[in-house]
């Protein structure tokens, strides 16, 4: 707060003026800039922005001068101010603020008002000019013409309210647009600065001990447009009779209502006031007023800042003494002063909200009447008559609505904005890029399906920017003392220098033996997870790569497809078939059995039944540990696609791991375990069945299949069948789904009689019998030795 | 205006009467007249809203600048089902004595639960040694 408002920034400006000279050193700051606030956070061009501050500047400059006594000067001035102004802010106005409908407003309205005051008060009707224009134009800058403000503490009433009711309305000053970035050196406070109106409420807050929290009463509704309103001159022309009954104390003038009213509304642009500025201002009052009791000021800003220092402090200057062109205008005597300082907290309604709201609406609904009455006295007020619905109706609405202004709430989003910048959405912001890819593909097949009406769906685009990588070097002054601050948003502080050190392999594979064998499984499931998601952001990456990158690309995602396998078999290079155990460990995580069915699809076929295989050796064990997750059934359709691409031989022995008989051996078993514990589990019997139908449905098409392999399978399916009816019903399990063809599968290898012969036997059949039921004739198809064993051993077996 | 489609903007609910629910349990009603990047919101006509059972009471509290970092959940408050609730407003004295004495039953039955698990050799950290974060 300090920094703006002393004049301490004068030499500031100089440097900054040093600065523009050196023109190469332009770009210098704008990457400074760049490096504190982020890169575009100051958007446009902060140097031109400069050159047009300074330009209004030269105006508050040479008003300056007024303090030094040249009256003249300051008289050609002002008077320059009164012509030049209003078009110069209309200037202004059209540069910078037409998209502000607000501003548009407040300037139409406001400028063709005249003003009152002969020669004499030209200097007041200049400022007030100043100020009027400060009301509305809020986001320009005019600083030390605030800085006149606080040192004219006294001024014809006239003009104060008139600008009052001005800066009522007002918004509070801001910094000075809604470019991101710091505040221009020169701003002047946030909040309105302290014009003469500030004066009785700091005298207020002086007089309360405790912080006062100014309160807008609920129900006070604010009479929007200054313009519409009535001015406080004319209040002040009304008859004290009809103040009569006013809630306020008999000696409270109208326009010091209106400024307390003013002040209990426009609470927020006091309310920004820092104690600091408090503390100045009340220098600012005490020292032209040296007469004034200091224990007034002492006892009611307890512990701010001394008085005499205040308002030095905040000039830089010599203890002014008065300024003479001010005497001129309106010999401000000490005393009264004083005295305006004395009675003004009588003036002022206590404060409200103590009250109960009922009592404040009452309160306000009779300030209501008398300001209409105000009115009414008064005739032909300004514009008022035509208006008059309108403002009736304002009052009905929300008359702090838009507070915010249009600019600012863009600069908001804008922020929230730059905060999605990103070089890369889809790994910064996935789940958003995911979303409405799902969002669309939802929407196109929609369209597809023709039902409804096309909804456009509007996307957030995030801007992209390319990355910069630019090296960060602090600012260095020559011959300065110290150093400026090295970190910023992009080159935050470091809070730790950690040093990676890499451990060689030896180390952790020695440390990995130690290790629960467990934990490096869920290692390996992670570091294969990682892989896995590389591998499938290669499409992706594909189509973005330029043509000549792609065989690299492909030849990369080979090498991680073939290392995930490994990471799998738990492959070490120089054994040559590996055991199924690793395989096994990853398989009793619930993580791992996902990530096997994610990773199926990009394994090679040699690969992929490799995997298979593995499975189906160690379904039973797999089987027991999957009791809790049951999330084998995942793999099946993974599986059922591999399966799908293999050769007969291989589902063959495929089945042969299943019924979990050595290769080649057709030795009978009486009780297969390890078969029935598969066909007692859900994703066993489904596998079960897959690969059933899938070698049926191979040996059919396939005619020239070899003898020796056919009777092969047909004596597996034999004894698959078997096993299948020898467990009761009950145990069996229900499958996932039935293959199409396992009717005529079934049909082929049980004889009609046979089942309706063992039929009461096994209830085992039953999960046969529908399926054979339709099945008129059962027919040994297939000639030879095979069929026959088949018949005769399911015979000899279910006999027994 | 949409800012930021398929985004949610607090600008679009500027202007716009509010419930705040602030992190130490406060519940603000006011209207939202200006937020910033931060979540830090000004709310205006601000009540502070105190439940107790089936009665509430409003505390008038005017202007209130919440920080961001404070905001358990806001939501825009329907001006239309505002008024149908079934909810009793009573006075400020009357709504905060009945706080008192709930806030003095909790107190109570925590105490006991408290005590209670003690003689079973068991300890509960302290509530408010939880929030602190």
């Amino acid at each position: 707060m300090f920094r703006y408002q002393s004049l301490e920034d004068c030499p500031l400006d100089e440097d900054e003026d040093a600065f523009h000279a050196l023109g190469e050193e332009d770009e210098d700051i704008d990457q400074f800039n760049d490096d504190t606030f982020g890169a575009g956070a100051v958007d446009d061009d902060w140097q031109e922005a400069h050159e047009r501050l300074a330009e209004l500047e030269d105006k508050p400059a040479t008003t300056g001068e007024q303090e030094d006594g040249t009256v003249t000067d300051e008289m050609d001035l002002l008077g320059d101010h009164e012509e030049n102004l209003a078009e110069r802010l209309t200037k202004m106005v059209i540069d910078n603020e037409l998209e502000d409908p607000a501003i548009m407003q407040a300037v139409q309205t406001r400028l063709p008002v005249q003003h009152p005051g002969g020669l004499n008060s030209s200097i007041w009707d200049g400022s007030a000019v100043l100020r009027r224009i400060r009301g509305p134009l809020l986001t320009q800058e005019m600083p030390s013409v605030s800085v006149l403000d606080y040192a004219l503490p006294q001024r014809p009433p006239q003009a104060r309210d008139e600008e009052r009711d001005l800066s009522e309305r007002a918004l509070p000053r801001r910094s000075s647009s809604p470019v991101i970035g710091s505040p221009p050196v020169r701003a002047v406070p946030i909040g309105t600065p302290p014009k003469q109106a500030a004066m009785p409420n700091f005298n207020q807050q002086i007089l309360c001990p405790k912080p006062v929290h100014i309160r807008a009463p609920i129900q006070q509704r604010y009479p929007a447009p200054y313009s519409e309103r009535m001015s406080p001159n004319q209040l002040c022309s009304v008859p004290n009779s009809s103040l009569l009954g006013h809630p306020f104390p008999p000696n409270v003038t109208p326009v010091l209502t209106h400024l307390q009213r003013a002040q209990l509304l426009g609470g927020a642009q006091h309310g920004r006031m820092s104690p600091s500025q408090f503390a100045r201002i009340s220098g600012l009052v005490s020292s032209p007023l040296p007469s004034m009791n200091p224990k007034l000021l002492q006892g009611r800003v307890g512990q701010m800042v001394s008085p005499a220092s205040g308002f030095r402090a905040f000039f830089g200057a010599p203890p002014p003494p008065a300024p003479p062109s001010a005497q001129q205008q309106h010999p401000p005597c000490p005393g009264s002063h004083l005295q305006n300082l004395r009675s003004q907290p009588q003036m002022f309604r206590p404060d409200t909200t103590h009250l109960h709201p009922q009592h404040r609406r009452l309160l306000h609904q009779r300030q209501q009447q008398n300001r209409n009455q105000h009115r009414n006295l008064n005739g032909s007020a300004g514009d008022r008559g035509g208006h008059r619905n309108s403002h009736q109706e304002q009052m009905q609405k929300d008359s702090y609505a838009n507070l915010m202004l249009q600019r600012e709430k863009d600069w908001v989003s804008k922020i929230q904005m730059m905060q999605l910048q990103s070089t890369d959405p889809y790994l910064d912001d996935y789940y958003y890029q995911n979303y409405f890819q799902k969002l669309e593909k939802i929407s196109a097949t929609e369209e597809m399906h023709g039902d409804g009406p096309k909804k456009e769906r509007t996307k957030l685009i995030t801007p992209q920017v390319a990355k910069l990588e630019h090296a960060y070097k602090p600012v260095q002054f020559e011959g300065s003392l110290g150093k400026l601050t090295v970190s910023s948003v992009n080159n935050p502080r470091k809070m730790i220098d950690a040093v990676v050190t890499s451990r060689s392999e030896d180390d952790e594979t020695k440390e990995k033996q130690v290790r629960d064998k467990r934990r490096q499984t869920l290692v390996t499931i992670e570091k294969t997870y990682s892989l896995l998601l590389d591998v499938e952001d290669y499409e992706r990456r594909y189509l973005l790569s330029l043509e000549g990158e792609r065989p690299a690309l492909m030849e990369e995602r080979k090498q991680k497809i073939c290392d995930m396998y490994d990471n799998l078999r738990g492959k070490m290079p120089s054994q040559d078939r590996p055991s199924d155990d690793h395989f096994v460990q990853i398989m009793c995580i619930r993580k791992g059995k996902r990530l096997v069915a994610r990773i199926l699809p990009f394994l090679s076929t040699e690969q992929a039944a490799d995997i298979l295989m593995a499975t189906a050796r160690n379904l039973p064990f797999l089987i027991k540990k999957d009791a809790q997750d049951e999330v084998l059934p995942c793999l099946l359709r993974p599986f059922s696609h591999v399966l799908y691409h293999l050769p007969l031989g291989t589902v063959t022995s495929l089945l042969q791991q299943l019924a979990n008989l050595p290769h080649n051996a057709t030795a009978l078993a009486p009780a297969n375990l390890h078969l029935s514990a598969v066909l007692q589990n859900k994703f066993g019997l489904s596998l079960l069945y897959l690969v059933l139908s899938r070698g049926e449905e191979l040996q059919s098409s396939d005619a020239a299949t070899e003898l020796m392999q056919d009777n092969q399978w047909t004596e597996l399916m034999l004894m698959a069948t078997r096993e299948l009816l020898r467990i009761p019903q009950a145990a069996l399990a229900k499958p996932v789904s039935t293959p199409y063809n396992l009717l005529t599968l079934f049909s082929r290898y049980v004889d009609q009689q046979k089942l309706n012969f063992i039929g009461p036997l096994s209830s085992g059949l039953g999960v046969l019998l529908p399926l054979v039921a339709p099945c008129n004739s059962l027919l040994y198809q297939r000639e030879g030795k095979g069929g026959c064993t088949v018949t005769v051993r399911i015979t000899v077996h279910l006999c027994k | 205006m949409n800012y930021m489609p398929g985004t949610a903007s607090l600008i679009q609910d500027i202007d716009k009467k509010h419930l705040v629910l602030l992190r130490d349990g406060r519940t603000l009603i006011g209207y939202l007249r200006s937020i910033d990047q931060f979540a830090n919101l000004v709310l205006h006509q601000t009540v502070e809203r105190i439940h107790v059972g089936k009665k509430y009471g409003d505390i008038p509290r005017g202007i209130f600048v919440v920080r961001g970092e404070n905001v358990v959940l806001l939501g825009e408050i329907d001006l239309e089902k505002e008024s149908d609730t079934p909810l009793q407003q009573v006075s400020i004295e009357e709504i905060l004595e009945e706080q008192r004495v709930e806030q003095q039953a909790k107190h109570e039955s925590e105490k006991l639960k408290v005590q209670a698990l003690k003689e079973r050799g068991l300890s509960i950290p302290r509530a408010d040694t939880l929030d602190e974060y």
